[in-house]
């Protein structure tokens, strides 16, 4: 192939490198005001009087929004019943909760005048923990009660399983609350009219037209959303898009004026959604060869305030909590628990990289308990073609689990250890994951795309999936130049207006490349069927004696028997051959038995096994990554360069969550909002990671690829925990596993 | 007041309030908003600029403290025709930008890094963007794309489009 397979630079980077990009603070338009939002401040209590008549007087300030001057229903969220307000009205469930919207001249008089807006709140005490939410006489965060949802799956029997089993280990493992950090914070603007336009930094256009249309009080059809040049996402740029985007929205009519909204760093994390933080109890009963009988789970999510995506990442944590291995007897219970802190949503993992990391700890004390070695236990259970998973689907096709296993197997070992001052500790770890592809049980996956050729020979593609930074744009730009035979650079990717693409579903679950690039292909498919069509017509053969390649229609018999494309699409249009063309992918629609989710859920799954070697300092605790390995079936390659940047960049999320990262509360109020305090990593704390990909082709996927952008985050996460727990000779439960704590259990080992 | 500088070889003047931060004077006044704010706060880097050739953050520095000087932005890099810098096409060659949003700040310290130290090691290239975050790429392939940029720089070749 051409195109498919190469290292191919991103084709929307000219605009980037160049500082061209235009994101969503970039917009600027005559006559535009700036919004700001006042905050609770305090975690739960009933709103009992707003003052906001010092913001008001204030000079450039033009206007004030309360709650009642929404026109819809002031609610949004991801399920119905929508549980989220976008001003709050009398409640308070977090302390960074927007009250009061303040438009003024600048973004400096909005913030200042919102400062000046005094909120009386007769304050409760803070449900901040699942323990106390879940208490029998807690008092309702909802109306609903405090359990945002809850779900079971059921395999087999657990308890006679147990029973037979050889061994058992148990144990009980905790993960923090993590922020998303996308350099861009999120930002809107609004330009009123007839129809009103919002040019954001968001992730899925069409479901913020759909609730900004609600919360205008107005037909889809009167509200156009353009997203901008997206600064990042991973998951975090939906809710909070949603929320901010519907108040710019709304004053901006209310005004006639466009208004733009953009967070402060500190907004973006104390105001926009964070990866939910988990509990998660877990019972492995096996036999002495090393086989599992048996997995037991519980997962309690907390998901902070609202439900945003509590329903689906509790669904996931369901489905991937037992691992990729195949075990005939399975009981898992997820739930996700209000509590007044800030919301939990969608963050790359979805709930995989919580479940993973317990998981994945677990499988290695199953091994150290039965003598065995911790990458055969894997090989052993790990899933193959043919067997059922958890939710008691089988896949004869495109299950590459072992071929990973085999792949991190063969790396050289962690080389000779040269020190000899005893000032070190080493340690080798390793972890599997899989991760399903596609909306699976959340939902109907449908996904349209348009390809369209100009009578120059060039390619416009529209679809409804969003360029977030991860290379989509690219990896579709590559489908159509090798399908239609052309240079990739004569192939654009059309920015996301919900006026001219198709609503593709949400960029979410590793379905672009999967889902979208099937809309693509297919879309790509019939425009070839024209040109082809048309070539025949002027070489006077059937088009199937016909190839597409390096600009040209080029005759399979007779290499010299050649037109440029240019002149075929020429042709083609004036013949009425259409030249473009709207196609669907539909993934195979969920089916499962709600009460035990057993059934077909998602299209495919990516697998991945990862190793990494740490050396840990005795006296400093300092850690650092000597190898990482990552291997992934991603089905197969499109972009090696893309694929790596999706691995690396995943894997230092993963690592970030496993090592630095946590977002710390005391009483119900986030103390490290900003990044001197909240530890992203750094240049300085990259990790050496080495992609290793296979490809077990995937028939549900465009060339057979599978997507890739989740999996290795909790793949990382898991193998730094399994690694330093090795170095250290102690099993770390809970994460961030930071400096701190490895120094603390190495001087405990020391002085025990 | 009435401030003169030179920005991206161009002189300058312009009425600006002296405590102005330099970020809004280049976005607002000169609609340069290649220069991006992640923080405000100087903790991440995306408002690098270059000033007399040094790196700073653009949303610490106030307008008062640009006169005379010379400032380099993103939109001053490239070549007169408009051709990219050997760090920008060594960033898209290697993979170095994903979102992009960090991007322009990581290109010009990058450029300072590299007019100081030609070639630079590992390590102190790591020392130089230390002050420049990037959530999406791992960094790896940035430190990737600013060796290539040493490499072209250092031989003169500035070969664009596919890398194999």
């Amino acid at each position: 192939m051409k195109v498919i397979g190469k290292r191919i630079r991103k084709v929307d980077g000219l605009e980037l490198v160049t500082g061209r990009a235009k994101f969503a603070g970039d917009y600027k338009f005559p006559g535009m005001v700036y919004g700001a939002v006042k905050r609770a401040g305090v975690p739960a209590g009933r709103i009992t009087g707003i003052d906001v008549e010092a913001a008001r007087e204030m000079s450039g300030v033009i206007d004030v929004l309360l709650a009642k001057d929404i026109p819809g229903p002031n609610l949004i969220g991801v399920l119905p019943p929508f549980d989220q307000p976008l001003l709050a009205a009398d409640e308070i469930r977090y302390a960074g909760e927007s009250v009061v919207l303040i438009i003024a001249e600048t973004a400096e008089i909005a913030r200042q005048a919102a400062s000046l807006v005094s909120v009386s709140i007769d304050a409760y005490v803070p449900i901040l923990t699942v323990e106390d939410a879940l208490a029998p006489d807690a008092r309702k965060i909802h109306e609903r009660g405090n359990i945002t949802c809850a779900h079971k799956l059921i395999k087999g029997e657990v308890k006679p399983a147990f029973e037979v089993a050889d061994v058992i280990v148990e144990g009980t493992y905790e993960t923090s609350f993590q922020e998303h950090a996308y350099l861009e914070p999120e930002t809107v603007c609004a330009v009123p009219g007839r129809r009103i336009t919002l040019y954001a930094s968001c992730q899925s256009p069409f479901h913020l037209r759909g609730h900004i249309a609600a919360n205008l009080n107005v037909p889809a059809s009167s509200v156009r959303i353009v997203q901008a040049v997206t600064g990042g996402s991973f998951g975090g740029k939906d809710d909070v898009a949603t929320e901010i985007g519907a108040l710019a929205c709304i004053a901006a009519q209310r005004l006639n004026r466009p208004v733009m909204i953009a967070h402060e760093r500190k907004e973006s994390i104390i105001g926009s959604n964070l990866r939910h933080a988990a509990h998660v109890t877990l019972k492995t009963g096996a036999m002495k060869n090393g086989r599992i009988v048996a997995r037991e789970i519980t997962v309690v999510l907390d998901g902070g305030a609202y439900a945003s995506e509590s329903p689906f990442v509790t669904m996931k944590t369901l489905i991937h909590s037992a691992g990729p291995y195949h075990i005939e007897n399975i009981q898992v219970e997820s739930s996700t628990v209000y509590t007044n802190k800030t919301y939990c949503g969608a963050f790359r993992g979805f709930g995989v990289p919580q479940v993973t990391f317990a998981s994945e700890s677990q499988i290695d004390e199953l091994a150290d308990k039965l003598g065995m070695d911790r990458l055969e236990i894997r090989r052993i259970n790990g899933l193959k073609a043919g067997d059922a998973n958890a939710s008691g689907q089988v896949y004869q096709e495109s299950v590459g689990l072992q071929e990973t296993i085999e792949e991190i197997a063969a790396q050289p070992a962690l080389g000779k250890r040269e020190d000899s001052s005893d000032r070190y500790l080493y340690g080798t770890g390793y972890a599997c994951v899989a991760q399903g592809i596609s909306n699976g049980a959340e939902g109907i996956d449908i996904t349209g795309a348009s390809v369209q050729m100009s009578q120059d020979g060039s390619v416009l593609v529209g679809i409804g999936l969003t360029e977030l930074g991860q290379g989509s744009r690219t990896v579709w730009a590559q489908i159509v130049a090798e399908i239609l035979g052309i240079e990739i650079d004569r192939v654009s990717v059309r920015l996301v207006d919900t006026d001219t693409v198709h609503d593709s579903g949400p960029t979410v679950a590793s379905r672009s490349t999967t889902v979208g690039g099937m809309a693509v292909q297919k879309a790509a498919g019939e425009v070839k069927n024209s040109l082809l069509s048309m070539a025949g017509l002027m070489m006077q053969t059937d088009g199937e004696n016909i190839e597409l390649r390096d600009g040209f229609a080029i005759l399979k018999a007779d290499d010299s028997a050649r037109i440029p494309i240019s002149d075929v699409a020429t042709a083609a249009y004036w013949t009425g051959f259409p030249l473009m063309n709207l196609a669907f992918s539909k993934a195979p629609e969920a089916n499962y038995d709600h009460d035990t989710h057993q059934g077909t859920i998602y299209i495919a799954y990516n697998y991945g096994t990862h190793r990494m070697d740490v050396r840990v300092d005795k006296i400093t605790g300092k850690v650092e990554v000597l190898n990482h390995f990552a291997s992934h079936d991603v089905g197969k390659v499109i972009n090696p360069l893309g694929l790596e940047g999706q691995i690396e960049g995943a894997s230092l999320i993963g690592y970030g969550f496993a090592h630095m990262e946590r977002i710390k509360y005391v009483d119900g109020i986030i103390q490290n909002a900003n990044f001197a305090d909240y530890a992203l990593p750094s240049i300085k704390d990259r990790i050496p990671t080495v992609s290793i990909a296979v490809e077990d082709h995937n028939p549900t996927g465009p060339f057979g690829a599978k997507g890739v952008g989740e999996p290795p985050v909790a793949a990382a996460g898991a193998v730094f925990a399994n690694a330093i727990s090795d170095a250290v000779g102690f099993r770390f439960t809970k994460l961030p596993i930071t400096r701190e704590n490895i120094l603390d259990a190495v001087q405990r080992g020391n002085h025990g | 007041m009435l401030i003169q500088f030179t920005c991206n070889g161009k002189a300058v003047q312009l009425e600006a309030e002296p405590e102005a931060r330099v970020i809004d004077v280049l976005r607002e006044t000169l609609a340069l908003t290649g220069t991006k704010e992640g923080c405000g706060r100087g903790e991440c880097g995306a408002c690098t600029i270059l000033l007399d050739g040094i790196p700073v953050n653009a949303c610490l520095l106030l307008a008062g403290k640009i006169a005379g000087r010379e400032i380099m932005t993103i939109e001053g890099i490239a070549g007169a025709d408009g051709s990219l810098h050997p760090i920008q096409e060594a960033f898209l060659d290697k993979g170095a930008v994903q979102c992009g949003f960090c991007t322009p700040g990581m290109v010009l310290t990058t450029k300072a890094l590299l007019d100081e130290n030609a070639t630079p090691e590992v390590g102190e290239i790591e020392e130089a963007l230390s002050g420049n975050l990037c959530r999406c790429t791992g960094y790896g392939k940035i430190v990737e794309g600013v060796l290539e940029a040493s490499r072209r720089l250092t031989h003169g070749s500035n070969h664009s489009g596919e890398v194999t």
